[in-house]
């Protein structure tokens, strides 16, 4: 025999929980940020959509910076760890965090990682989120600073169709410039949406392939 | 799909809390969400309800009460709503950090949480 159970008004009872859900994550951030503070790491993590050249850049700003700083990378992905060793050919420590079915990194997986890296030879962390505009905005790491990666071959409205990503991100990297007049895409037009959602982002315009805008990457990320 | 990491975490919660107080069975849940927290409201409340059969949340009713955004200027102290930029491709109007009045950089100074306000329950 199945029971309803219906209550009267006065058995119910309402009570205030106030618990924020995003809290959680948030104070983990802020463990590992004060964690790699403690050793002078400054953390950089880096978004955009998958095939938006993130795992191209971060090799090629490690090539640039490996000489004078002690650089570290994590790489986010879900299954694979092949971005992962095309950035460890590069001879620095290099951290697979495989999400398997998540599709962000978090600020605990990215805790754990933190463990497996001799923080005290490091200046620089690259955190290579997963290749998803949605999911890892309101997801904090606790990283310095975040970089949001579009290349051209994304299209003319990548901007505006994942403005949320932009929000709270210091630079975003226009990339793969050398296809842009191919694509028939306006990198003018691109930044231009960048700054109608967020006036203050540095917004630089780079090619992998040319070596173009790197080194103002390179600048950007010790200035922030 | 991260509406499905913050179900999970209202969830927990909720279960949590039933079980420390012994709770029959939740009757109402009400949540706060952010205009700027991305977190879509009708995906989570599929979410919620597909991880929550027989467990004492199964058939609450969800209430999602939406906080508009907030921002601040710090270059001309204006406080209040964000300007939105209306685009044609978006099935909304966008809310952006540029300053309403002065075109700087604003800060956003309200609706980016997610949070669970309260809940009803039968004890």
């Amino acid at each position: 025999m199945i029971e309803t159970l219906e209550a009267a008004p006065d058995e119910i009872y309402d009570i205030e929980l106030e618990h924020s859900l995003l809290e959680a994550n948030a104070k983990l951030a802020r463990d590992n940020r004060a964690l790699l503070d403690g050793h002078g790491v400054k953390a950089v993590d880096f978004m955009g959509a998958i095939g938006s050249g993130k795992t191209t850049l971060i090799t090629r700003l490690v090539e640039k910076l490996r000489g004078g700083f002690g650089v570290a990378v994590f790489n986010g992905d879900a299954t694979t760890s092949d971005d992962a060793d095309d950035i460890a050919e590069q001879g620095v420590p290099v951290v697979q965090i495989a999400t398997v079915n998540g599709c962000h990194l978090d600020a605990n997986l990215v805790g754990k990682a933190l463990r497996k890296i001799p923080l005290e030879d490091l200046d620089l962390l690259f955190i290579e989120n997963i290749g998803n505009l949605i999911c890892p905005a309101e997801f904090p790491l606790g990283s310095k600073a975040r970089v949001v990666v579009v290349s051209v071959t994304e299209g003319p409205y990548m901007v505006r169709k994942h403005p949320h990503m932009f929000l709270g991100a210091a630079v975003v990297v226009i990339n793969k410039i050398d296809l842009a007049e191919a694509m028939d895409v306006s990198v003018e037009r691109l930044a231009d949406d960048v700054h109608k959602l967020k006036p203050d982002i540095r917004v630089i315009p780079t090619s992998c392939k040319t070596g173009a805008g790197l080194d103002e990457v390179v600048a950007a990320l010790l200035a922030v | 799909m991260h509406e499905l990491s913050i179900a999970s975490a209202i969830v927990e919660k909720i279960l949590e809390f039933v079980e420390e107080k012994q709770i029959m069975k939740v009757v109402e849940v009400r949540l706060a969400v952010g205009e700027l927290s991305c977190v879509e409201a009708e995906q989570l409340r599929f979410c919620i309800s597909s991880i929550t059969k027989e467990t004492p949340m199964e058939d609450s009713t969800l209430e999602i009460e939406k906080i508009d955004a907030e921002v601040v200027c710090p270059h001309c102290s204006y406080a209040g709503r964000p300007k939105y930029w209306d685009d044609l491709l978006s099935s909304g109007p966008i809310p952006t950090l540029q300053c309403p009045e002065c075109g700087k950089a604003a800060k956003p100074s309200q609706g980016q949480d997610c949070a669970i306000k309260t809940i009803k329950y039968v004890a």
